[in-house]
């Protein structure tokens, strides 16, 4: 086992109180501009954040580097067990199968695989086994209400729908957090107040935590707490 | 008005974004240039070698006399030097000078007494004024009678050398060589070297004096022809001058006797190879359609690379045309660079290829040697083009792609991939496969040699590619679909379902491949079926013991064969039962050049000599006035004798009609044969010669030991046993494809590289799903696999797609495009192995590709 990263069942029966997500210090710079300067963040478990800012204030950046996808320049990541410092390349991939759901503003559900397919493939990267994952994509299925879409591909869906899939996805493989881009950035305002509530009511059924990120306060209403950053800051949280 | 402001736009574009991006990414445009260099020049380059390598009649002649004009032919066989008495009046005139010449061959021995190399002598009458102080550079005046200029002459067993021959065998003045002439070993001195090293002379060249070529081939007063040279030749140009010379010699020239224009035989020459030269350019045209598809591909990938950017142009409102001209003109300046690049490429590779030619040529056509590779002017403009034409052919697509790149707003939205709807309909496709069906009811048209081209054929084949090209997409998505639900792993099913979606640019990756392997695999089965065919032919046919040949000759240049005598004392072996003896001359046939052979036609009426018959002697009945002759299927196919008839050919004794008695396989050349009783070939050509005989020894006789004793009783002959004359053929068999195997390697490198810029494009416009992927956490080895069974998937299509059309190609190019273009039936074999080979690396490379593009992705992002 890496030293970076524990094992979460061989951790799990004492750390239940533990904070889901802690970020400390953390510094990136893309070359000489300094994009966030010493972040500091922490989520409980099943605890929904919104984070806001204005363009530039290092939000899609902060979002990047807790889902590993961006290399840290200094401060730590631990997300669960899991610390992203100096974690590997293949540590990183576990980590987004294992601990994280993301879900994109522009959905990105993989045009070629249908509805059910699209939110069985974490399941299959964790090699869930193959009963319990079709009947846990079935489950999501009736959440989200799009069971009478399962055979469908994403390009026959409307935006609604297909951000329903995208967060059905994102819970499928039972993560600890769930990292929202605007998820409601690309929907009518209907759809979107749908959405927020679908995230809402599946953080609290599956007590997974929710770090919402967007710029409109009127989605702010499903989160706990609201987190303000500028210039690669946490200004009021 | 809008024209040139849109013009001006496009240019200012090319200049500040398309020029830009190739300072940023300068070598994937190099290879790009290279690519269309390496296109061009394969086309260019083999345009030029085989010029170099069949047009060397004209400076033959420049060799002899400067420039022949005319030459002078009996019209009844070889001239003899006794009748030039008849002559006196045409050689009378101030204005010309005649010039006696008699052609033979000999095989040149190197130091262990191996042939080294064939060549033409040519015999001179050497006191020819025009002639000898070409040779010797300085004057002579015989009218001086204390000149001692007949010392010049020398004794009579020598030669002169041209310097590219000197230059190659390192033969210097004075050496002694050893020749083997006529059946009968020579051993002569090296009397100087002609002309000077820029001079460009032919390699294959050896002079001397005319009595002596005249007593070692034992054809004793004959000449060839009679070169007219004109004394003023400051008037050359001049087209009236010259027919006012040629109707003053045929006033004068006797009976016959007959006047042709020198350059006439170089034509006649030129055309006996037109079939071979016309097969070896649509060859090296296909290498260049295979590099218009990597430059398709390229293009492609660079503007699924330049989405955003276009993307952005777009949504600031620049006109769809503006970049379709943008891509256009990045595409032309590819072309217009890389044909300058493809200009020198082909003149370097006109170097390597021209041997190998000439060596073709030798072997079926006529003796020929090479000359200075040339570019010439016609040779750039035609390149240019070429170059230009394809590239822009190839940029078309990538063009239209960028002209329908949606505005940024909708690219953010996702992967977003071209429309090219004419992909995704069958329609297209089934109407080509149509079309190419009804293209092979066209008739073969003649070309001027007498070789037909088969047009209809061509068209077929090429018709069916591009079927084949364009419905391999619905076979790509129809077997991802029948995969789909046994796929049921993450990777499997995200790659065989971006299959089954086939994309529009996964359908032009399948389709350039596909292009690619139906030509390899039809050409793997033409080869195939031509070696098989050959080896049945010489299981049938080569039943003899021993075949006798003149030492080191094995193409067509060989005018000599063995001396009656030699002949007769062959006749003489005690372990003899019976002899084969062939004769061969070449006659006029109604359309071009064909072979008038004479055989014993006891023993083949005996049955004692093997052949494969198509229709066996008995099956034509006799016609009166003609005699009977049985022919070579490409004979028959060529005069239109297949159901037998009479053909009237035109022999050194004039017209004679020969009728078919029966029709043979034979696999020689395109011109063809016909085979009259040996006492009627000597009538009809007044010669004596044989070309080679076979040997059928008396059972229980040791082969081989005969064949040793007789390589020593005669040495200027070939003694091969059967095994060693198949080795010997199917050796000249390989070096006649050794062109088509080499493009055939060009296209399949180029196929795969196609594939690996092909599958970049795709994964460039599939970015986003693979950054989905890795979000979801998918590891870097199941992105791996994934993309590599992608490219497994498109390759295997292709694969199939292109087998079953290369089936097509194959049957085309077996059964009619060798029937009308060369006369011969192949039998149709299918080299299996081979197909399996090609269909296991073209997997294993698709998946290498595949595998190789998420790599560098995942690097590069």
């Amino acid at each position: 086992m890496n030293q970076h990263l524990a094992s979460p069942k061989a951790n799990h029966a004492t750390t239940v109180p533990t904070p889901v997500l802690e970020v400390s210090a953390l510094h990136k710079a893309y070359g000489k501009v300094e994009v966030l300067h010493g972040v500091d963040l922490t989520i409980a478990a099943g605890e929904r954040v919104a984070l806001m800012g204005p363009s530039g204030s290092g939000k899609s950046t902060l979002l990047n580097c807790l889902s590993g996808i961006e290399p840290v320049d200094a401060g730590t990541i631990r997300v669960g067990h899991y610390a992203l410092s100096h974690a590997s390349e293949s540590e990183l991939e576990r980590y987004r199968r294992e601990c994280i759901g993301y879900i994109f503003q522009s959905f990105h559900l993989l045009p070629t695989l249908t509805a059910f397919e699209n939110i069985e493939l974490p399941g299959q990267l964790i090699d869930m086994p193959s009963a319990e994952r079709t009947e846990r994509v079935q489950t999501l299925l009736d959440a989200v209400g799009l069971s009478h879409r399962a055979g469908h591909t994403p390009d026959t869906m409307s935006g609604g729908e297909r951000q329903r899939v995208a967060i059905a996805r994102a819970i499928m493989h039972r993560p600890q957090v769930i990292l929202a881009d605007e998820p409601t950035g690309s929907l009518d305002s209907a759809s979107g107040a749908r959405i927020l509530d679908l995230l809402e009511s599946l953080s609290r059924q599956y007590s997974i935590a929710l770090l919402l990120v967007t710029h409109e306060s009127s989605a702010t209403r499903i989160c706990e707490r609201v987190v303000h950053m500028k210039d690669g800051c946490i200004v009021s949280a | 008005m809008q024209f040139f402001t849109e013009s001006r736009v496009a240019l200012l574009l090319l200049r500040k974004l398309s020029l830009r991006h190739w300072r940023t990414s300068w070598g994937n445009y190099l290879v790009l240039i290279a690519i269309v260099s390496i296109g061009v020049g394969a086309f260019s380059g083999i345009r030029q070698a085989i010029r170099a390598a069949s047009a060397n009649f004209s400076l033959f002649n420049e060799a002899v006399s400067g420039q022949s004009d005319f030459l002078i032919r009996s019209a009844q066989g070889p001239i003899s030097s006794h009748d030039l008495k008849s002559l006196a009046a045409v050689a009378a005139s101030p204005d010309w000078h005649l010039v006696p010449v008699i052609e033979s061959s000999v095989a040149l021995l190197d130091e262990s007494g191996v042939a080294r190399q064939q060549l033409r002598l040519i015999g001179l009458d050497l006191l020819s004024l025009g002639n000898l102080p070409n040779f010797l550079e300085r004057g002579f005046d015989i009218s001086d009678g204390n000149s001692d200029w007949w010392s010049a002459l020398g004794p009579s067993e020598q030669v002169w050398i041209t310097h590219s021959l000197a230059h190659r065998t390192g033969l210097a003045q004075d050496d002694r060589i050893e020749i083997v002439f006529g059946g009968l070993l020579r051993a002569i001195t090296v009397a100087g070297i002609v002309g000077s090293p820029t001079d460009n002379l032919p390699e294959d060249l050896m002079i001397a004096d005319l009595p002596s070529v005249q007593r070692w081939a034992k054809r004793p007063a004959e000449l060839n022809r009679i070169e007219v040279v004109v004394a003023d030749t400051s008037q050359r140009a001049d087209r009236e001058f010259l027919a006012a010379i040629e109707a003053r010699i045929q006033a004068q020239l006797p009976d016959g006797y007959r006047l042709e224009p020198a350059a006439e035989q170089a034509a006649k020459r030129a055309s006996m190879t037109e079939a071979f030269r016309l097969n070896l350019v649509i060859l090296s045209l296909i290498a260049m359609l295979v590099a218009a598809y990597l430059i398709l591909q390229a293009l492609d990938a660079a503007v699924v690379r330049r989405r955003h950017e276009m993307a952005t142009l777009k949504s600031l409102g620049l006109s769809a045309r503006v970049l379709f001209a943008l891509n256009l003109l990045e595409a032309s300046l590819i072309g217009l660079l890389g044909s300058i690049g493809g200009l020198a490429v082909g003149y370097l590779l006109a170097w390597g290829a021209v041997h190998l030619l000439a060596d073709t040529v030798n072997a079926l056509y006529f003796a020929t040697s090479t000359q200075a590779i040339q570019l010439s002017a016609e040779d750039c403009w035609i390149g240019l083009s070429l170059g230009m034409f394809f590239s822009l052919l190839a940029g078309w697509l990538p063009a239209r792609d960028a002209m329908q790149t949606p505005p940024a707003q909708i690219l953010a939205r996702g992967d977003w991939s071209p429309g090219f709807a004419w992909l995704r309909r069958p329609q297209i496709g089934l109407s080509l496969l149509v079309l190419g069906g009804l293209a092979l009811l066209i008739p073969p048209s003649q070309l001027a040699g007498g070789a037909k081209m088969p047009l209809g054929g061509f068209l077929a084949a090429g018709c069916w590619i591009f079927a084949g090209a364009l419905l391999s997409g619905q076979l790509l998505t129809r077997l991802a679909r029948l995969l789909q639900p046994l796929s049921r792993r993450a990777v499997w099913r995200i790659a065989v379902s971006r299959l089954a979606d086939g994309s529009s640019r996964h359908r032009l990756a399948v389709a350039g491949l596909v292009v690619a392997v139906s030509m390899v695999t039809g050409m793997f089965q033409m080869v195939g079926s031509f070696r098989g065919t050959i080896e049945v032919w010489f299981d049938v046919r080569f039943q003899a013991d021993l075949y006798v040949s003149e030492r080191g000759v094995t193409g067509q240049g060989n005018v000599n064969g063995i001396a009656p005598d030699v002949l007769h004392s062959l006749s003489m072996v005690p372990e003899l039962a019976f002899m084969d003896t062939l004769y061969i001359e070449q006659v006029e046939g109604p359309i071009g050049v064909t072979t008038l052979a004479g055989a014993d036609f006891s023993i083949w009426q005996e049955g004692r000599v093997q052949q494969i018959w198509l229709r066996a002697p008995g099956t034509f009945t006799e016609i009166v006035d003609a005699q009977p002759a049985y022919v070579s299927e490409t004979f028959a196919r060529r005069f239109a004798v297949m159901d037998g008839g009479a053909v009237e050919l035109l022999t050194a004794t004039g017209p004679q009609r020969i009728a078919v008695m029966g029709i043979f396989a034979d696999y020689g050349n395109e011109f063809g044969s016909a085979v009259v009783d040996v006492p009627i070939w000597q009538e009809w050509t007044q010669r004596q010669r044989a070309i080679n005989t076979t040997l059928y020894l008396q059972p229980d006789v040791a082969v081989n030991t005969v064949r040793d004793r007789l390589r020593l009783e005669y040495p200027g002959l070939d003694f091969r046993n059967s095994q060693e004359l198949r080795t010997l053929a199917l050796g000249i068999f390989n070096d006649t494809f050794r062109v088509t195997a080499a493009l055939n390697g060009i296209g399949i490198t180029v196929a795969f590289i196609g594939l690996l810029l092909g599958l970049m494009a795709i994964f460039e416009e599939s970015a986003q799903t693979w950054r989905t992927l890795k979000q979801l956490g998918i590891s870097y080895k199941k992105l791996l696999l994934t993309a590599g069974i992608e490219g497994a998937g498109i390759a295997l299509a292709a694969y199939i797609s292109g087998t079953l059309m290369g089936l097509a190609l194959g049957a085309i190019l077996i059964k009619v495009i060798n029937v009308q273009s060369f006369g011969w039936s192949l039998l149709w074999q299918l080299p299996l192995g081979s197909f399996a080979l090609l269909g296991i690396v073209m997997v294993a490379t698709g998946f290498i590709c595949g595998v190789g593009t998420a790599a560098w992705w995942h690097k590069k992002r």
